[in-house]
């Protein structure tokens, strides 16, 4: 019988797609039904916010920032106003410093709880999503009585944090992290042990740990992968040294693992929440920041912890108040890289790419600026 | 009021209206023919309006899971929602698209709501409520519901779109290969009654412990498969991959638009009831229940199994296609024959009551 | 066994979603029920106007036209002879707003505030422009802390003293003596303390 003739075709998993991470085009090379190659096509989502910003002064960059990863804009901020502080030397009250820390750390339990329900919306499950939503709506009302919004928040600025906590913001913290804390039970329960949730999640998606650190993958997906490697116990900024927390990580480096990481993750960010609503100090949320902010002619690369990797920004100033060069840096971009070589070759199906994709929790805006 | 509740059998009413009918004196074969064309009626009549409450009780099921409402606005909580949605669905254009052929692309969603209905005559709704008493019911009805297959691959093929193809074949696929320890589930069952009349089963479930559900070890786990086979047959989730959204086939009907879309949106939904029902009728003794009219046990009942069906929908993720055919073929099909041969050994050693 | 297990984990998920069908739902049915935004909500910005004389309470200082990152504050207030800003129009383009709030901490004089109010959708692009008097008629019912530098009165003129700016009852119909408050002298650099 004569051998059948096939031949590899191409499918474009376009820019709108139901597998909701921003506007990605994959275009795929498929054998039959496997994924043969997946090579990621970017730019949808491209704004030239780093253009932006070199017109605008540092004050002023702080908001346009926000855009540049909304979903955790809190660390966006914070990266920035970091650079600057660092070039210019200021110093950051305690408060302002434990505060921060309670911000971001809610921002990375917020991330991390739509990271669960997309996954979960992408592989068919589709009530972890709105479950992680309610949570995530408690974390919201926190930051809108905090600085007024519930995701773009302008409020970690240069020196400092702009307003102060108001009184009722500490009970209802402490009331928010211990209702998460109970419902993280509810998304194990449904997730964790499911068998279908396994077939489709172990074993699935191995990314080696040597080719991560190649291609400068950092975040969950490097954790999950058996690299102990976080950048709040390994390159302290802010009083991250202060606190007492683990760095989750797990060994098989597949796609049940870098569930698995992040729901650690929100529980070790649990941790140091109330840690730092214990030892939160009385005083200034804001140093005295000129309002035409000029620092000294440098630059300047900071780096800090982001939910999705490291986050950070390169920052070039010529002494005026308008800086020369803000160059961000973002986990997800390297991740989005990533993701040809644990396809390749490998035999997935388009839904175990669906699958992959969303365990590496890639966010466009962070891709494309 | 509890004996007024009680005389509501509706099978009294039903013979009233042929007593009637036979006295005004036609020929007896038009006195058939008319009873059961309005029969066939009064039946579409009832399973439109029962697949638009199903779409609508979803719909609220799926809200109250995730802790949000549901359609709420169009009546009280949302009641003439779906009836809102079918009235849109019919404005909307029936998009012509360059179909392979024509005439197949446009009756798969007639044959696949046929296919839907059709099972509906052999289904004992209450105490004599059954449009005809088949002595082949059960077989009858697995017959039907396989026209299913028919109505998908037509549609897959009908129209001229390589991805819905893919999931015309896929869905095919899968059906046939989930009617094969659905049937055998079926037979553990019809071993005990001894007749395929879905009467005759009904009948040999009058007591609550008879309730085949409880027959250890058989019972159980024929329900179980049952229940899994039924759940991919209907193509819900976890076995929905012909029709999700997620995944770059968008499934078989992602060329119909407008009203055909809607006949087999509700074709599934009246597949699901048929599942539940029979299901019912199987191992939960059908229309059985004390005080209560029978209709009314019945509708109950398969309520609770639909609600079943939902919950699995909305709390589990799908299955890849590969692993959904190995569950079937190399988990589902060894079980439930097992179970058979445990059944049939079962009863004839007499270790049974 | 694996199968046993399966099943009991299963169940175990249902049972979870099964129990949230006995809750009560999270969320509220809007517009019939609506939330109580918080103090300091950040939504749209409002010309504030002062409360005895309901004049508004800007000095054409345009810093909160420098401020605001988007250029959507668009300001037309020339110097007159008398080398003082007279405001002519106030416009701010709500498609351009980027909801930062920084126009309002630029503010001296109480003038902008961000209103906790956000249902303002409208048809076309151009309808998001406000000019100053819709700005200044969203803001009438903002309640505010007015923290301007009381105007101390002025020892020389004689008569009915020159009205304060805090004071009751003062006659809002005077030209002469309505004239909006005297800009400071804009410095170079203005500290942003712990607003």
């Amino acid at each position: 019988m004569p051998e059948l003739r096939t031949e590899e075709f191409q499918i474009n998993m376009g820019p709108h797609h139901p597998s909701t991470h921003g506007v990605c085009r994959l275009l795929l090379t498929m054998d039959g039904e496997k994924v043969v190659e997946a090579v990621p096509y970017v730019g949808y989502l491209h704004r030239a916010i780093e253009k932006i910003c070199e017109n605008r002064t540092y004050h002023m960059c702080i908001p346009i920032l926000d855009r540049f990863e909304y979903v955790t804009s809190m660390s966006c901020n914070y990266v920035f106003s970091l650079a600057a502080e660092k070039l210019a030397r200021i110093e950051v009250p305690e408060r302002a410093e434990y505060l921060r820390v309670i911000m971001l750390e809610l921002n990375r339990i917020a991330s991390h709880l739509i990271f669960v329900g997309t996954t979960a919306m992408d592989l068919g499950a589709l009530t972890p999503f709105l479950y992680g939503l309610r949570e995530r709506e408690l974390i919201m009302d926190l930051f809108e009585m905090t600085c007024g919004q519930r995701l773009t928040y302008n409020y970690i600025r240069i020196g400092g944090v702009s307003r102060d906590i108001p009184p009722q913001f500490v009970p209802k913290c402490r009331e928010a992290v211990r209702i998460i804390g109970g419902k993280l039970a509810d998304y194990e329960g449904i997730l964790n042990e499911n068998p279908i949730w396994l077939a489709r999640m172990k074993g699935i998606g191995y990314a080696d740990p040597q080719q991560a650190i190649a291609w400068g993958v950092s975040g969950p997906v490097l954790r999950a992968s058996g690299v102990k490697y976080d950048l709040r116990r390994d390159d302290p900024y802010s009083i991250y040294d202060k606190f007492n927390f683990d760095v989750a990580v797990r060994w098989n480096g597949d796609n049940y693992d870098r569930f698995l990481v992040r729901i650690d993750e929100i529980r070790q960010s649990l941790k140091i929440i109330s840690q730092a609503l214990d030892g939160l100090p009385e005083g200034e949320t804001r140093a005295k920041v000129k309002a035409r902010f000029k620092p000294p002619a440098g630059e300047v690369y900071v780096r800090i912890e982001n939910s999705r990797g490291e986050m950070g920004v390169y920052l070039v100033s010529d002494g005026s108040e308008k800086p020369v060069r803000v160059k961000t840096r973002g986990g997800s971009y390297n991740q989005l890289q990533f993701l040809p070589e644990i396809v390749r070759g490998r035999g997935y199906l388009i839904a175990d790419l669906v699958a992959i994709f969303a365990t590496f929790d890639v966010i466009m805006p962070e891709v494309d600026r | 009021m509890l004996l007024a509740l009680m005389s509501l059998e509706l099978v009294h009413i039903f013979r009233w209206a042929y007593g009637l009918l036979a006295d005004t004196g036609l020929p007896a074969l038009w006195v058939l023919l008319i009873s059961y064309a309005l029969l066939g009626a009064i039946m579409f009549g009832v399973l439109a309006v029962l697949a638009l409450f199903l779409v609508w009780w979803e719909r609220k099921i799926a809200g109250h899971i995730q802790q949000r409402f549901g359609p709420m606005r169009n009546g009280w909580h949302g009641w003439y929602q779906t009836i809102a949605d079918a009235i849109k669905l019919l404005q909307k254009e029936d998009v012509t698209i360059d179909a392979r052929d024509r005439f197949i692309f446009f009756w798969a969603p007639v044959v696949c709501f046929v296919a839907a209905f059709l099972a509906y005559i052999c289904i004992p709704f209450g105490n004599g409520l059954i449009v005809a008493d088949l002595n082949i019911g059960i077989l009858y009805i697995m017959a039907v519901t396989t026209f299913t297959i028919i109505a998908l691959l037509m549609a897959g093929w009908g129209s001229n779109n390589k991805y819905a193809l893919l999931g015309g074949m896929r869905s095919a696929a899968q059906v046939v290969s989930y009617e094969v320890p659905m049937v055998a589930s079926i037979l553990t069952v019809i071993i005990y009654v001894g007749s395929l009349s879905m009467v005759d089963i009904v009948a040999s479930q009058q007591s609550f412990f008879t309730w085949f559900i409880f027959r250890v070890p058989f019972g159980p786990i024929a329900f179980l498969t049952y229940i899994t086979a039924a759940t991919a047959e209907a193509n819900r989730v976890p076995f929905d991959i012909p029709e999700a959204e997620q995944e770059l086939v968008a499934g078989f009907n992602v060329e119909y638009s407008g009203m055909k879309f809607a006949m087999f949106f509700l074709a599934e939904f009246l597949n699901m009831f048929t599942v539940s029902a029979i299901a019912v009728t199987l191992f939960f003794g059908g229309w059985n229940g004390p005080w209560l009219p029978s209709w009314l046990w019945f509708l109950g009942k398969t309520l609770l199994v639909v609600l079943l069906l939902m919950l699995f929908r909305w709390t589990y993720p799908r299955l890849r296609v590969d692993q959904l055919m190995e569950f079937a073929w190399k988990f589902l099909v060894p079980v439930t024959f097992g179970n058979l041969i445990l059944a049939a050994l079962m009863k004839y050693l007499g270790w049974y009551w | 066994m694996g199968v046993l297990k399966d099943l009991k984990n299963l169940i175990l998920g249902m049972g979870i979603t099964g129990k949230h069908l006995g809750r009560h739902a999270v969320t509220i049915q809007y517009p019939e029920e609506r939330w109580t935004m918080p103090e300091g909500s950040r939504g749209i910005v409002v010309l504030l106007s002062d409360k005895e004389t309901g004049e508004l309470n800007c000095t054409s200082c345009l810093l909160c036209m420098q401020a605001c990152p988007t250029a959507a504050i668009r300001i037309d207030a020339p110097r007159g002879e008398d080398k003082k800003r007279r405001l002519i129009s106030f416009d701010i383009d709500f498609g351009l707003c980027c909801f930062c709030g920084l126009c309002e901490e630029a503010c001296n004089f109480c003038a902008l505030k961000m209103a906790p109010k956000y249902e303002f959708s409208t048809l076309t692009k151009d309808e998001l422009v406000w000019d100053m008097k819709k700005l200044q008629e969203m803001g009438r019912d903002v309640d505010y802390v007015d923290t301007r530098k009381k105007k101390k009165p002025k020892e020389s003129v004689p008569g009915p003293a020159a009205p304060k700016a805090d004071t009751v009852a003062s006659p809002p119909a005077n030209a002469e003596s309505a004239k909006p408050e005297e800009p400071k002298p804009e410095t170079p650099e203005q500290e942003e303390g712990n607003g």
